[in-house]
């Protein structure tokens, strides 16, 4: 055993920097998984220290509408029993708030609390400690932003809906904030005894009415559960129609911790493909390595050792090379995570991570690391199995080759071994095989495209130019690398081209959606009796022929369809299907609107419904749950039961945003006296002067009106655009440079054949300029075959995410794809041609007498 | 003892069957030194190589102190190698990614040997390159290297030594000091020597020579010159 591995320490000093490019390969793939683990496995411990400080309390009760006496009355009843303690009554809503006598407006997400809050956690402050006391009688807190977006000082007063507030502190951290969720605003804090001054909470404003509620924990005993977990159930359970909500900070973290496991394996199967175009290239260098050590295992053999010693060797010599690579990957992870402090400054805010490599992570990238190169390397190096030492003596007359059971055996238990790891690693058996069988034909279908065009670039071997010829005939030569480096850079040129044409594809989307004369700013919660006043006042601000058009809302659920009830086991349940008792947002009118067309069914005239409600139901829907013409569907529309029968089924375009997408719409009548909203979509035009302008006016008029801009939610979505962009990209360049580490091995293991055919050349009267020239056409045309292949794959891949995925208009990319290919023909020329320098440097008779 | 029964050898060339060897019978007695000559192509390669269980007969025994190494499997082979023959090439075939000491080094730790390193030394000492002995193949010259893997093939202390053209790759002056460092190895361990070689002179210091002409032996008298006819098919 010794003597195996002595040897395989022996090979390493002599072939290290032959194996470099692909061990660099691996410590890429698996600085990926370590980094990726490392973060989420840390933000994981993170959020478990402070689950209860996230969520704020033990169990919250949440509900869209006022909290009724009944489940006041049940929380009461806990409390009397000991079950629950201190209880604690908060509002949110979002809302716009503005200083006095200025004309910018700014949208929050408002919190009003009681003293107890907060009941878990701390609140921050910037400049003081937090107390309750700074809210009372029209105290307000802030965030940084808010006050430089609106050029505010602590002090100054502020406008919040009808009333006047006066900022008394700067909010650093806060405890209950959600991360990672979709903010409308920047956060203020208030008293919730000075909320109802505001006005805010005039009919169906949209607001979310909680309590918090802390429960006092006994001594944990085993196989007891968690008593907040135990009243969440139970409360909710009570509540079960009444669309409350309760969750204990359990569940919470128990939803947090499946989200995070999740992202984290998924995440880190971008390592893992990374990883296995490292053991691609390990692969390929593999059999490079064994054909140029047949001697050397020939001579091993003449002097005593067996096959199997042999194999021992060079396993064992992989395996170290692999270990070596993956530790250099948890280096490179370790400096990685070094940095990420610097990058993440607003997220460490909200929950203190330390962020350091895990040793569940190390030892996961260390253990695939090793798993793959070996995987990669061990079908391969069979082959030495076959090496006779007879061919010493003369070259050998090949024998016939014979099915190699053992090969075979090997390659299919290394291809579920391969699938394992991927299960392994996505955490979940359906995604290993899904991914493995996605790379299986994406491998495929870049062989093919590469064999093919490999085939139609042959005319050119009678082309008049000798460089030319020779790059052709050299890129079809067997033993090229031909293939792996068209996987290599082809997969990477897709990934990358892919990304790019999508977000293109996107951008341009949103792009259509503003322009000049298009609505760009929406007014939400107008009150019936305030619509004529804001009409004219908008006419006097933006003239009447850009009179805005008032839409009536409702908030409705669906409760029954065809007589059969929807029924809800559970505000879970309802959640968890996102389906028919969701609420809706509908509306009512007697016309079709431009971004909806009719698919099934009659649209209703102008007249108003006389009897029966009718209604008409979005194509979506009707697919989703099965709705028919005719059938009678029941509405809770804030409390009032109303049925309808359904007679027409609409696609609506939900791009078009301007007259409002709706799933559920009424034909007039029926909601005619109730109490509902109205909003409204406004042009507010390009110059930001006058759309701030007429933003202060609307709120300064009516503060129960909310104005989302849509220039600024279109900013927002580029922002999560670019950056999801970014974190793909990243992920292309990975791919590129694991890509080009394979394209520089390639070239450098092959380089010994191509030194001796420069040698030939030579002494045949080639200049170096020539040779240069041959390889520098080489390693275009291959380059510019994978940028083809690389850039299809993108073309298709981004029509379908953007035709089935996305439902968008396909559009091409023509530069971004022309130019995508040119780049990476004149990268590979330009890696293939430094990699070979040493063709050019070698004077022929040295080499031509080593042969 | 070293005993060839019927041993013939054929391989597919092309479309159609190569005798390389036909049936032979010989017998080689321990300690003896046998010079095998004949011109190229007349099979001595071959011969010696079946000796060495580096390639199987296609007819026949071999039989080396009894054993008839033609049941013997791939391993087994090599295990004998390991422990009853050294071998030397006419192109050394030294592994160019070890140096000269670790190329005398392996048999002896593919065979376990305790003493691998002292010995190693030794050998290197005993073929004169002590102060070479840590540079690779490719830093040493022709007759250096073919140095090198004559201590290699003594490295076990095989009993029998076989050794193919090992001279025939080197000068004149080199060539002499390889001959007389098999001779003197000969002598010091008495162990039996066969030599393929186109060296008349060298044939000549052989106790018994066996000539091969298209795969068949040629019987002595009939050929009493037969070293200028193999130069001139040189």
């Amino acid at each position: 055993m010794s003597f195996v591995i002595r040897m395989a320490l022996r090979e390493i000093r002599a072939s290290w920097q032959r194996l470099l490019f692909f061990f660099v390969c691996i410590a890429v793939g698996v600085a990926s998984i370590v980094a990726i683990r490392s973060v989420i496995q840390s933000v994981r411990q993170g959020l478990t220290r402070e689950a209860r400080a996230m969520t704020g309390a033990d169990v919250v009760v949440r509900s869209d509408r006022p909290l009724g006496d009944e489940i006041r009355a049940a929380v009461q009843r806990e409390r009397a029993t000991g079950r629950v303690g201190t209880v604690s009554e908060a509002v949110e809503l979002v809302t716009m708030v503005r200083p006095e006598g200025v004309a910018t407006t700014r949208m929050v997400e408002l919190r009003a609390v009681e003293s107890s809050f907060p009941l878990y956690g701390t609140m921050t402050l910037q400049d003081k400690p937090y107390a309750h006391d700074l809210l009372r009688d029209h105290g307000v807190l802030v965030r940084p932003e808010l006050l430089a977006q609106l050029n505010l000082r602590v002090g100054d007063d502020l406008l919040i809906g009808a009333q006047r507030f006066q900022i008394r502190g700067v909010i650093q951290s806060e405890p209950g904030r959600n991360l990672g969720a979709f903010s409308l605003g920047s956060r203020v804090f208030i008293d919730l005894a000075d909320l109802p001054s505001t006005g805010l909470l005039s009919f169906g404003s949209r607001a979310s009415y909680q309590l918090l509620l802390q429960v006092p924990s006994p001594p944990p005993l085993p196989g007891r559960r968690d008593p907040s977990l135990v009243l969440a159930t139970e409360l909710s359970k009570t509540f079960v129609n009444d669309f409350i909500g309760v969750r204990s900070y359990r569940q919470n973290e128990g939803r947090m911790n499946q989200n995070l496991s999740r992202a984290e394996n998924y995440l880190s199967l971008v390592g893992l493909v990374v990883l296995i175009l490292g053991g691609i290239g390990v692969s390929s260098v593999t059999r490079v390595f064994v054909q140029q050590k047949v001697r050397s295992i020939a001579i091993l053999k003449c002097v005593g050792s067996s096959s199997r010693q042999v194999l021992a060797i060079y396993l064992t010599q992989v395996v170290l090379l692999g270990l070596a690579g993956s530790a250099l990957g948890v280096a490179i992870a370790a400096g990685v995570l070094q940095l990420l402090p610097l990058f993440v400054g607003n997220i460490a805010a909200l929950l203190q991570v330390d962020y350091g490599l895990t040793v569940g992570a190390v030892l996961q990238g260390l253990a695939v690391g090793v798993l793959v190169s070996l995987l990669f390397s061990v079908v391969p190096l069979l082959e030495v199995r076959n090496v006779k030492p007879s061919l010493l003596l003369r070259q050998d007359i090949p024998s016939l080759p014979q099915f190699d059971w053992l090969k075979w055996t090997v390659a299919t238990a290394v291809g579920a071994a391969l699938v394992g790891v991927a299960a392994w690693q996505a955490g979940s058996v359906q995604v290993g095989l899904l991914l493995s069988a996605g790379f299986v034909a994406l491998t495929f279908v870049l062989h093919l495209a590469g064999v093919a065009l490999i085939r139609a670039v042959q005319p050119l071997r009678f082309a008049r130019s000798f460089a030319l010829r020779q790059a052709v005939l050299h890129v079809a030569r067997p033993g090229n690398q031909t293939r792996i480096i068209l996987l290599a850079v082809g997969l990477g040129t897709f990934f990358i081209l892919g990304v790019r044409a999508l977000q293109v594809n996107l951008l341009q989307d949103f792009s259509v959606q503003v322009g000049d004369d298009a609505p760009d700013m929406f007014l939400m919660d107008i009150q019936t009796g305030q619509r004529a006043g804001l009409t004219a006042l908008i006419d006097r601000e933006n003239g009447a022929e850009n009179a805005p058009k008032l839409i009536p809302v409702l908030r409705a659920r669906i409760t029954a369809v065809r007589g059969r009830d929807v029924n809800l086991e559970s505000y879970e349940d309802v959640r968890g299907r996102g389906g028919l008792s969701r609420e809706f947002t509908i509306t009512y009118r007697p016309q079709l609107e431009a971004n909806e067309k009719l698919v099934d069914g009659k649209w209703w005239d102008a007249t108003p419904a006389a009897d029966t409600p009718e209604v008409s139901i979005e194509e979506s829907l009707r697919n989703r749950f099965n709705i028919q013409i005719g059938d009678e569907m029941r509405f809770d529309v804030l409390g009032r039961i109303v049925t309808a029968r359904v007679t027409s089924f609409r696609e609506v375009d939900f791009r078009d945003f301007r007259a409002g997408g709706f799933m559920i719409v009424f034909r007039p009548g029926p909601f005619d006296n109730a109490p509902h909203n109205f909003i409204a979509a406004v042009r507010g035009g390009k110059d930001p002067v006058a759309r701030a302008r007429l933003q202060g006016l609307i709120v300064a008029d009516y503060p129960n009106i909310s104005v989302i801009d849509l220039r600024e939610v279109l900013d927002t979505i580029k922002t999560i655009v670019d950056n999801v962009t970014l974190a793909v990209t990243v992920v292309g360049a990975l791919v590129l440079l694991s890509g080009s580490l394979i394209l520089i091995g390639a070239v450098s293991m092959t380089k010994f054949r191509r030194v001796y055919e420069a040698a030939i050349l030579k002494t045949l009267g080639a200049s170096s300029r020539l040779i240069a020239t041959m390889l520098l056409l080489e390693y275009g045309v291959l380059g510019a075959i994978a940028g083809t292949v690389g850039a299809a794959g993108a073309i298709a891949l981004s029509w379908a995410v953007a035709r089935y995925g996305l439902d968008l208009p396909w559009q091409p990319a023509p530069f971004l794809t022309i130019g995508g290919i040119i780049v990476t023909a004149g990268a590979v020329a330009a890696i293939g041609v430094l990699a070979s320098l040493d063709v050019l440097r070698h004077k022929p008779l040295s080499t031509l007498r080593a042969e | 003892m070293i005993q060839l029964r019927n041993v013939s050898k054929t391989v597919q060339s092309g479309d159609h069957p190569l005798t390389i060897l036909h049936p032979l019978d010989y017998t080689i007695q321990s300690g003896q030194f046998v010079a095998i000559v004949g011109p190229s192509g007349s099979g001595k390669s071959t011969l010696l190589g079946l000796l060495a269980g580096l390639d199987a007969p296609t007819t026949g025994q071999i039989l080396i102190d009894g054993v008839d190494i033609t049941t013997l499997t791939e391993d087994g082979l090599a295990r004998l190698r390991g422990e009853k023959i050294g071998f030397v090439f006419q192109f050394f075939h030294l592994v160019p990614s070890l140096t000269a000491f670790e190329n005398v080094l392996i048999p002896m730790e593919i065979a376990g040997r305790r003493d691998a390193t002292a010995r190693a030394r030794q050998l290197v000492e005993e073929v004169g390159l002590s102060d070479r002995a840590h540079h690779y193949p490719s830093q040493l010259s022709g007759g250096e290297q073919q140095r090198i893997a004559i201590a290699r093939a003594l490295a076990n202390d095989p009993p029998i030594v076989l050794a193919d053209e090992p001279t025939g790759n080197l000068d004149s002056t080199s060539g002499r000091h390889i001959m007389d460092l098999l001779l003197n190895v000969r002598r010091s361990r008495a162990s039996t020597l066969v030599l393929v070689t186109h060296d008349a002179e060298l044939a000549s210091l052989a106790d018994t020579r066996l000539v091969l002409r298209d795969g068949r032996p040629v019987p002595q008298n009939e050929t009493p010159r037969i070293v200028p006819a193999a130069e001139a098919t040189r």
